[in-house]
């Protein structure tokens, strides 16, 4: 063997040990062992091989309440929450984490429309990017279930415990794929309740009377008195959707969303033509503007209105001076709540199990007290555990029959164009026929 | 010391980049134009969905209405499709991107403290770009924006409105903006261009009586050539694949007024999670950009 050669051969041997080398580094480093302890109280340990443990065995270990986990672990758990949202949310976190020592939580934070972005490529992945996570979109838990990215919850709660129906949007084949925590709801404008006062203004009770409001409004602050909520689209379909149940009735709404009735259709039309879009021509609503700085420029008094859900509650400083009416002669109210979902490549089956379970249950009681402007679903908490404010929006809503969302019901690409075109109809009212058509045309056909 | 040896001595000096290269760029470009025609491209592993193979993907792209609206071109209203975006923006941005970068980079040559506005010119470009969106939109915006105040101290308040908002001005907005931010590049690349220009040449010029305009334009602009040409096909190569200015500030609305390629493939593979459709228009997408590298890579070797 020449000198070159016996060079070249020893070079590649040196990268190979280097590039092995490197490479089991790095798995040593990432890839967790199969192996955890698990001791029960009655001092019998039991070594339970994760990759080889059932969702089935995992429900029955999860319905023993003695069941401690020895080993610390650290769970990542994503929400939508942030700012004040987040505060009352963390307040869980810790009552969980008081509960159970062994177990730390790590929270994230990520829009639901980011999250149906990053989730599904890792998930093809088989990789989990949390532990547990929240979603507002039943369609989507549904949809990452049937692909069989989550595990089945169906088991860990009593259904019965719950709002009636509020499992039907994460529910398929027989399993059931998210566990509600608190709900919301759209119930209607928003005002200052002192601001009303100082100018001798009452909630309408007629639609003459509203608009009668709108004009007075219009006059006191000299521009639109209704703030438009916007961010990646959703507020303006809420209040869209609000006008949908007020002037065509609950009934229109599920029609819409079960494809029965197309926005193009003269009953779904007509709460376009001859409510909605005068309104908007009138300048009653402001150009869309980032919801949050909405609030703030609400809440400030340049406007007088803002069409936003109950969280609202939670999210201004003085929530005593918060009223709400809905339009006049509306049945429904859209409700919705934050699913909790488990992918199944979670790396702690058992406790990400375990924090579902708790936060569906007692973790609502914890949360519907806090300032976050939810109630809950879960039937063992009373009146008494909400907060305060939420207590007096809450007793108003019992009057309202509860519907679902629109956008969040139906999902995928069209929800997205949904916002998308109401953005484009909030702008340019003329252009009703192209957005009526376009969200027809586009309406997913099962 | 030897300098050269054997093949093979030389040739292993290449393989480690090479491997690399194939793991990282090779074999996802072929995997993306596989997908594309609705073909695993890992045997084994069902990306497609049960859909048949062909060409139907490119279809499906090439005449939705996102892609080109034909609609939008005969009436010249926003939406005009993806593509048409992306010429509009091309259009605009290019020319205005190397006659500023040109006129500042002269402009700032000899002036006192050129270096530092330079450096502020050349800030857009460290801005990351999803933060540059956001920016262009609260510039942009009604209220708290330096666009409409601007207009508002000029006299022209009736101009004032949130530009991102509305489907006429949502394009011509983030194009603006992108202007801001790429401008910086094309400054940087026109100043070391103007540095290597021997100086006695500009000075032989003046002796000889020439004014400002015919330096610029017998002296300079073609001795800047290779620079020039370097910025057309930077700006053309980063104004086709524009993609997180969009996605910040507009999302490609209202209506799918500001839609891009880059973005309407974001959209078929987060949203739609159709990956074979996203496939497709990234495959579409190379297509456009390679004749302009190609021809880049050509002027630019044949200099050497």
């Amino acid at each position: 063997m020449d000198p070159q050669t016996t060079k070249f051969t020893i070079a590649i041997v040196i990268a190979l040990i280097i590039g092995i080398g490197v490479g089991y580094g790095i798995g040593f480093g990432t890839i967790r062992p199969g192996v955890v302890t698990v001791t029960t109280t009655e001092t019998e340990t039991v070594t339970h091989y994760v990759t080889q443990t059932t969702p089935a065995t995992i429900v029955t270990t999860l319905t023993t309440p003695t069941t401690i986990i020895q080993a610390p672990v650290t769970l990542v758990v994503i929400g939508p929450w942030a700012g004040a949202e987040m505060e009352a949310f963390t307040e869980v976190l810790k009552a969980f984490e008081r509960e159970h020592p062994n177990i730390k939580v790590e929270y994230r934070i990520y829009r639901a429309e980011d999250l149906a972005s990053v989730a599904p490529p890792q998930f093809a992945a088989k990789m989990a990017p949390g532990d547990v996570i929240f979603t507002a979109w039943g369609w989507w838990a549904k949809k990452m279930g049937d692909q069989g990215h989550l595990l089945d919850l169906s088991g860990l709660v009593s259904t019965d415990d719950f709002i009636k129906g509020i499992f039907d949007p994460v529910k398929s084949g027989g399993k059931i794929y998210g566990l509600p925590f608190t709900a919301w709801a759209k119930p209607g404008f928003w005002y200052r309740k002192s601001f009303f006062q100082k100018h001798g203004l009452e909630p309408p009770k007629t639609w003459d009377e509203f608009l009668t409001l709108l004009d007075k409004l219009k006059d006191i602050l000299g521009g639109p008195p209704i703030v438009t909520g916007d961010g990646v689209g959703w507020p303006i379909s809420d209040v869209t959707e609000h006008f949908i149940i007020t002037f065509g009735g609950t009934d229109l709404q599920l029609k819409l969303i079960n494809g029965e009735v197309k926005f193009t259709d003269p009953q779904a039309r007509s709460v376009f033509e001859d409510y909605l879009v005068p309104l908007i021509k009138e300048g009653y609503f402001s150009e869309p503007i980032e919801w949050t700085r909405a609030l703030e420029l609400w809440w400030k008094g340049d406007y007088a209105l803002y069409f936003m859900g109950t969280w609202i509650t939670g999210m201004v400083e003085d929530p005593g001076d918060l009223g709400f009416f809905p339009l006049p002669g509306c049945k429904g109210v859209v409700m919705g709540t934050d699913y909790i979902i488990v992918p199944k490549y979670t790396e702690h089956k058992e406790e990400a199990l375990l924090l579902a379970k708790w936060l569906a249950t007692e973790g609502q009681k914890v949360h519907a007290g806090t300032k976050a402007g939810k109630f809950a679903t879960w039937l063992k908490v009373s009146m008494e555990d909400h907060w305060k404010p939420m207590q007096e929006v809450f007793t108003k809503l019992k009057e309202m029959s509860p519907m679902p969302d629109l956008d969040d019901t139906v999902g995928g690409d069209w929800q997205k164009l949904f916002w998308d075109q109401l953005k484009l109809l909030w702008v340019e009212p003329g252009k009703l026929d192209q957005v009526l058509n376009t969200l027809t045309v586009n309406f997913p056909k099962e | 010391m030897k300098i050269g040896g054997s093949a093979l001595n030389r040739f292993s000096f290449l393989i480690p980049g090479l491997i690399l290269i194939t793991i990282f760029v090779v074999y996802p470009i072929v995997a993306t134009i596989i997908l594309s025609f609705n073909i695993n491209p890992i045997p084994g592993i069902d990306i497609i969905g049960g859909r048949s193979s062909g060409l139907e993907n490119y279809y499906k792209v090439l005449s939705s209405p996102k892609f080109i609206n034909s609609y939008g071109i005969k009436t010249m209203t926003f939406p005009m499709g993806a593509i048409i975006h992306n010429i509009i923006w091309i259009a605009l941005h290019l020319p205005l991107t190397i006659i500023l970068g040109l006129l500042l980079a002269v402009l700032f040559q000899h002036v006192r403290g050129g270096a530092i506005i330079r450096s502020f010119i050349f800030l857009g470009m460290v801005i990351p770009m999803i933060v540059g969106g956001l920016l262009i939109q609260f510039s942009f915006d009604k209220d708290l924006g330096v666009v409409n105040l601007f207009l508002k101290i000029i006299g022209l308040r009736w101009l004032a409105k949130s530009w991102t908002i509305y489907p006429d001005t949502a394009l011509f907005s983030l194009i603006l903006g992108s202007i801001w931010l790429w401008t910086g590049f094309s400054v940087t690349i026109y100043s070391a261009g103007l540095a290597s220009i021997p100086r006695e040449i500009i000075e032989a010029a003046i002796v000889d009586g020439a004014d400002f305009k015919t330096i610029l334009f017998k002296i300079i602009v073609p001795l800047l050539k290779p620079v020039t040409i370097t910025v057309l096909a930077m700006t053309i190569l980063w104004d086709l694949k524009i993609f997180d200015i969009v996605y910040a500030s507009t999302q490609g609305g209202p209506g799918g007024a500001s839609m891009v390629l880059a973005l309407l493939m974001y959209d078929y593979f987060a949203r739609v999670q159709n990956y074979p459709m996203a496939a497709a228009v990234a495959a579409i997408l190379t297509v456009i950009t390679l004749p302009v590298v190609i021809i880049w890579i050509k002027i630019a070797t044949k200099g050497e």
